[in-house]
């Protein structure tokens, strides 16, 4: 081997070498309200959630609200505010929640709780309620369950008026490498006296692609414009 | 040639030599570990991790062991959050060390762990975690998932869909997840994914079956009752072993060979093997422990995570990558020796002789990188008990083929609709230190 050809050689390796990169850290910045949620790549997150959330209890809430309910009035004479259990989130949709279930739970809590017709019961006292009469979730409408239930929540100065249920479910559609993933957030709201209930829903479908070029190939906007 | 240019060379040599293993400064500890002296090995361990070493991360991970079995779940959570932050950030190329390895060996480059090392940290971080106050315990889960995720992609880019298999999650990740969700009463969906994904991974009539049917359609316990869950870490884990890859170092002698027939000059001969990392764990000392509460016997307990398989297996796939640095750094080393050569005019037989020996040398000094967590365990086993809420007797005894040693007790409080949670390390028929029992301090 010539000395060039080394000394050639030498530098090829030192380019690739430096190519490979340095030791880096890693960095946060905040998101302003006004800018977009980041897109999960393979599964869905805050860009689908939080408006699947904001979009189901604001038609929740606004269906109850224009119902023809009998208005329970408090001692002041006003109409009292009913007490919603929500008891859970339940995911039956095709991706592991992770830690939004629990995400989830708190932001549907919250914005019922700020609505003034109804107030939510804190998750502390429905979680201990589980735990005290073991009755899963799912088991709350049969009737003898519901009583046990409410009445251990009674017992605490706690009346229930409605439980609260939201579940997620998800449809796939397939083609090629593109996947359309739809997702459903559907809340239901039994009333505790006569088991009569109220449904909303709300929906946001989703695209997956493995190429940069998916997007365009299933999503061309020209077509759109046709 | 001079002698000054040649003394020159030498000197750069010894310079560039490798270091090594660093499995001889660890033995001594480990070996205190395994002998049940807690404090001993820790003091050593502790003035290891003093010292500026490239393997630093390793003893603390040790150091971490040994914490979590003394009763110190909060400092062993500190060490492996610290290595764990270490890792994620030292997993980034480095260019300078991708130059000192290639003409030393690979231990100049900075430790950041085995794939399995790095989900396994995290397994024993949820652990830690729930021996206190399982706070953290939950998010743990997670960022075992997420990070499985992580590497099984890495694996796929840099090895190909091959990798895909080897690439499994330890099950114990998915079961601690199913464990944790179902402790909350509320729920039982995520507790089923969990165990559903466990079961996936583990002998199609496992335990976790009940776990899946309890999940379904039963509750967590009944009123009145909580449940104890028994971790046993069996036998002495995964580690690295240094051996020769002789069929490729008898390729490389063959090739060098010819270069020398052709060539102006001879380049040094492959006469120092090609070392590589190998992953051996010794067998387990028994099947599995008999529990008993009370005096009754309640069942045995289960395997959940084979560490050594993962080990091997994730380690496997990164095998064709360790050799090919290994043939290049030898490559590297020899072009360097021929261009020496070249550079000084090194044609008399004794010197381009003498230039080879110092090549022969160079090759010699280098070792593979041991450097691995050396206190894991073989298997990780567990065992769920649904008891009266109170006070109760434990006994753990390993059982051999249906014959049972002498047991070591333990007394535990079982809170109504609670988890409590218990962990033993058996090496040997005799646990080290006491049980660990969570939020019983």
């Amino acid at each position: 081997m010539e000395c060039s050809q080394w000394n050639r050689l030498c530098l090829l390796a030192c380019l690739a070498l430096l190519a490979s990169g340095c030791r880096g850290y890693q960095y946060g910045h905040l998101i302003k309200n006004n800018q977009p949620d980041i897109v999960g790549s393979h599964t869905a997150g805050a860009e689908v959630y939080n408006p699947l959330i904001d979009e189901s209890v604001s038609r929740l809430l606004g269906t109850q609200m224009v119902t023809a309910h009998p208005a329970m009035l408090g001692p002041d004479g006003l109409p009292a505010c009913r007490t919603v259990c929500f008891v859970g989130v339940e995911n039956k949709s095709a991706e592991e929640l992770g830690d939004f279930k629990d995400q989830i739970y708190q932001q549907i809590d919250t914005q019922i709780n700020r609505s003034e017709s109804f107030k939510a019961l804190s998750r502390r006292m429905v979680d201990a309620a589980l735990q005290e009469t073991r009755l899963r979730p799912d088991s709350l409408l049969v009737p003898d369950n519901m009583r046990l239930f409410t009445s251990v929540l009674q017992r605490d100065g706690q009346p229930v008026d409605y439980l609260l249920y939201a579940t997620l479910t998800s449809g796939t559609t397939e083609r090629n490498s593109s996947t359309q993933r739809d997702y459903l957030l559907t809340l239901e709201l039994i009333d505790t006296r006569s088991g009569t209930f109220t449904k909303e829903q709300a929906s946001i479908r989703k695209g997956y692609h493995q190429t940069y070029l998916g997007k365009a190939l299933n999503y061309n906007p020209l077509k759109a414009w046709k | 040639m001079s002698c000054r240019s040649h003394s020159y060379w030498f000197a750069a040599l010894l310079l560039l030599a490798g270091c090594s293993t660093h499995a001889h400064t660890l033995r001594e500890p480990r070996e205190l570990f395994y002998d049940n002296q807690l404090a001993s090995a820790h003091s050593k361990l502790d003035k290891l991790s003093s010292k500026r070493r490239s393997d630093a991360t390793v003893i603390e991970l040790d150091l971490a062991m040994v914490d979590l079995l003394r009763g110190d779940p909060e400092t062993c959570q500190q060490r492996l959050r610290k290595v764990r932050d270490k890792w994620d950030h030292d997993e980034q190329a480095s260019a300078s060390e991708s130059v000192t390895a290639m003409i030393t060996d690979d231990q100049r480059r900075a430790y950041h762990g085995e794939d399995y090392e790095k989900l396994l940290v995290r397994v024993f971080l949820t652990l830690a975690s729930l021996m206190k106050d399982g706070v953290d315990a939950e998010s743990y889960t997670l960022q075992i998932l997420s990070k499985h995720e992580q590497l099984q992609q890495r694996a796929d880019g840099r090895w190909g869909e091959s990798a895909r298999h080897a690439y499994r999650p330890p099950p114990i990740a998915f079961y601690l997840r199913g464990v944790l969700r179902e402790a909350t009463h509320a729920n039982y969906d995520d507790a089923l994914r969990a165990y559903q994904s466990t079961a996936e991974m583990l002998p199609a009539d496992s335990f976790v079956n009940h776990d899946i049917e309890r999940v379904s359609h039963g509750v967590h316990s009944a009123p009145g009752n909580g449940v104890l869950y028994i971790f046993s870490l069996v036998g002495r884990g995964p580690h690295k072993v240094e051996v020769a890859e002789q069929a490729t170092s008898d390729a490389l002698l063959i090739a060098d060979r010819i270069v020398s027939a052709v060539g102006k000059y001879s380049v040094p001969p492959t006469l120092a093997p090609i070392k590589i990392p190998r992953i051996v764990s010794p067998v387990k000392p028994f099947d599995c422990l008999q529990v008993n509460v009370d005096g009754q016997t309640m069942g045995y307990t289960q395997p959940l995570t084979d560490v050594q398989l993962l080990a091997a297996q994730t380690f496997e796939a990164k095998v064709p990558e360790i050799m090919a640095r290994a043939v290049a750094r030898r490559v590297v080393k020899k072009s360097a020796i021929y261009v020496a050569k070249d550079q000084l005019n090194a044609s008399a037989p004794l010197a381009s002789l003498a230039m080879d020996a110092a090549g022969v040398a160079w090759e010699a000094t280098e070792s593979a990188d041991t450097r691995c967590w050396g206190l894991l365990p073989r298997e990780i086993q567990i065992s769920r008990v649904e008891l009266p809420a109170g006070k109760h007797d434990i006994q753990l005894s390993p059982a051999i083929a249906g014959r049972v040693s002498s047991p070591t007790s333990s007394r535990i409080d079982i809170v109504d609709g609670r988890n409590t949670y218990m962990l033993s390390y058996w090496p040997s028929l005799s646990p080290i230190g006491s049980a660990q029992i969570s939020g019983q301090r």
